[in-house]
């Protein structure tokens, strides 16, 4: 059993392989570019969404993850279409000449790839959702969600306006759930021409920060969110959302509210097991005290409690939300903003180092 | 006589490893063109949805720093040689 890692960097993408878990052999691929996402396709291709401040995006695609190659077409929105403003003064901070004042809706990432029903999706930044049914070589905007009629009403979170959560029914090829900060969460149920907002329940008074949601495509409707407001759980497809953090810590947001913040929330779906990262609330965004600690619920969220076994005591960094991964077969993989990469081949009963000194890590996908 | 137009590293996944390609205009906009039609994967880059010049794209031309708004009309002359600087800060 083959386990290969695509760990998405600032400056490149670490790209690990182990047969066993224990020992991994490593190379650094696509160096200069942010690496922010990867998938893999029923066939067995990689996509790696890259980026750069100035050169944009691009896909780059492997059969081997040892040779890559860019495709041609990218997910683009078409012209003239307008743009959000403050997701404009949150990205432009380098816009010497003034573009983004002109008003238009531009890609700057890719920060979900997502495969399913022989679509290749796309979710991006400034927020859109593209889809692609011939592996990349041609992309068609969603425009029933790029053009969603409450789209003026949305706000940017402090990192951008951001699709990065895609997810699919794998019963229902209709199904769709985009995850947007800070716009929230949405279902299609026909195939992506009209969405619904699916946040009922979240305790929010500004924005809907959603931070990643994860589920079963088999077990489609039970749905488990972490958000900039807390984790909560939906029975009903995201109709409606409950608190799910018994056992977590809870602490203080900028605002007062009292809940577990964290941003990457993932499942194990052979054991139904969950994993998110509690960090101190949203005015530090680290572990409380440098205490890294991966908490774990065996019974759909009822219950958490801690898995630190081989954690540093002394970390100070952040996990992003697209920064942890399974490989379904009992490996949970996790970096931080700080360049650790730890792993666990044990549900988390232990963890282990697998990499530090890596650039910032957005991403980390687990394949076997 | 052509353009000598120098790529940085990040970009030369696209080119096939080299650091060097030559094209054909009369402008820096016109050299990005032609780069772009013989090497469509570059096209991406260069530009944006509205076909603009990506607007932090800095080009060096025979010495001379050009930002992307000026990239368009700034004349070149055949043997000319324009680097695109991958200009990033910090670490």
């Amino acid at each position: 059993m083959t386990i290969a890692l695509i760990v998405g960097t600032k400056k490149g993408a670490a790209i690990l392989k182990s047969e066993d878990r224990k020992n991994w052999s490593s190379e650094f691929a696509l160096k200069g570019w942010h690496v922010t996402a990867s998938a893999r396709d029923a066939d067995g291709r990689y996509y790696a969404a890259i980026a750069s401040d100035i050169f944009g995006v691009a896909i780059m695609v492997s059969d081997d993850l040892k040779e890559w190659r860019q495709l041609e077409a990218a997910p683009r929105f078409a012209p003239g279409k307008k743009g959000n403003a403050d997701h404009h003064r949150l990205v432009g901070a380098f816009d010497f000449e003034g573009k983004y004042k002109e008003g238009g809706r531009f890609v700057d990432q890719i920060w979900t790839l997502h495969f399913a029903h022989g679509n290749l999706y796309a979710g991006v930044s400034e927020a859109g959702l593209f889809v692609s049914k011939d592996r990349g070589e041609s992309w068609q905007e969603v425009e029933g969600f790029n053009e969603h009629p409450t789209r003026s009403t949305w706000m940017p979170g402090a990192g951008g306006l951001t699709a990065h959560t895609v997810l699919t029914d794998a019963n229902d090829p209709n199904r769709i759930w985009v995850g947007v900060s800070a716009a929230g969460f949405f279902r299609s149920d026909d195939g992506g021409k009209s969405w619904a907002q699916k946040n009922e329940g979240i305790d929010s008074t500004i924005g809907q920060c959603v931070h990643r949601i994860t589920h079963d495509p088999k077990n489609a409707s039970v749905l488990f969110r972490q958000d900039h407001r807390g984790v909560y759980k939906s029975e009903d497809a995201g109709d409606t959302w409950q608190r799910a953090e018994a056992g977590l810590p809870i602490t203080e947001l900028s605002d007062g509210h009292r809940c577990s913040f964290g941003f990457p929330i993932v499942m194990d779906r052979p054991s139904k097991k969950l994993f998110a990262i509690p960090l101190d609330g949203d005015n530090f965004r680290f572990p409380a005290n440098g205490h890294l600690a991966v908490y774990r619920s065996d019974d759909g969220a009822a219950h958490w409690s801690a898995r630190a076994n081989g954690l540093p005591d002394m970390s100070f960094a952040g996990i992003l939300r697209g920064a942890m991964g399974a490989d379904q077969k009992g490996g949970i993989y996790f970096g931080t903003t700080s360049g650790g990469l730890y792993g666990t081949a044990d549900l988390g009963e232990s963890w282990s180092e697998l990499a530090a000194g890596l650039p910032r890590i957005f991403s980390v996908e687990a394949y076997s | 006589m052509t353009i000598r137009v120098q790529l940085p590293p990040v970009l030369r996944s696209v080119s096939g490893g080299r650091a060097e390609l030559q094209a054909s205009g009369n402008t820096i906009g016109e050299v990005l063109e032609d780069l772009a039609r013989t090497n469509p994967a570059l096209a991406l880059h260069f530009f944006d949805e509205a076909h603009a010049i990506r607007r932090n794209i800095v080009c060096i031309h025979d010495g001379e720093l050009v930002r992307a708004n000026c990239a368009r009309t700034h004349a070149v002359r055949p043997g000319d040689e324009i680097v695109l600087a991958n200009a990033l800060a910090g670490g």
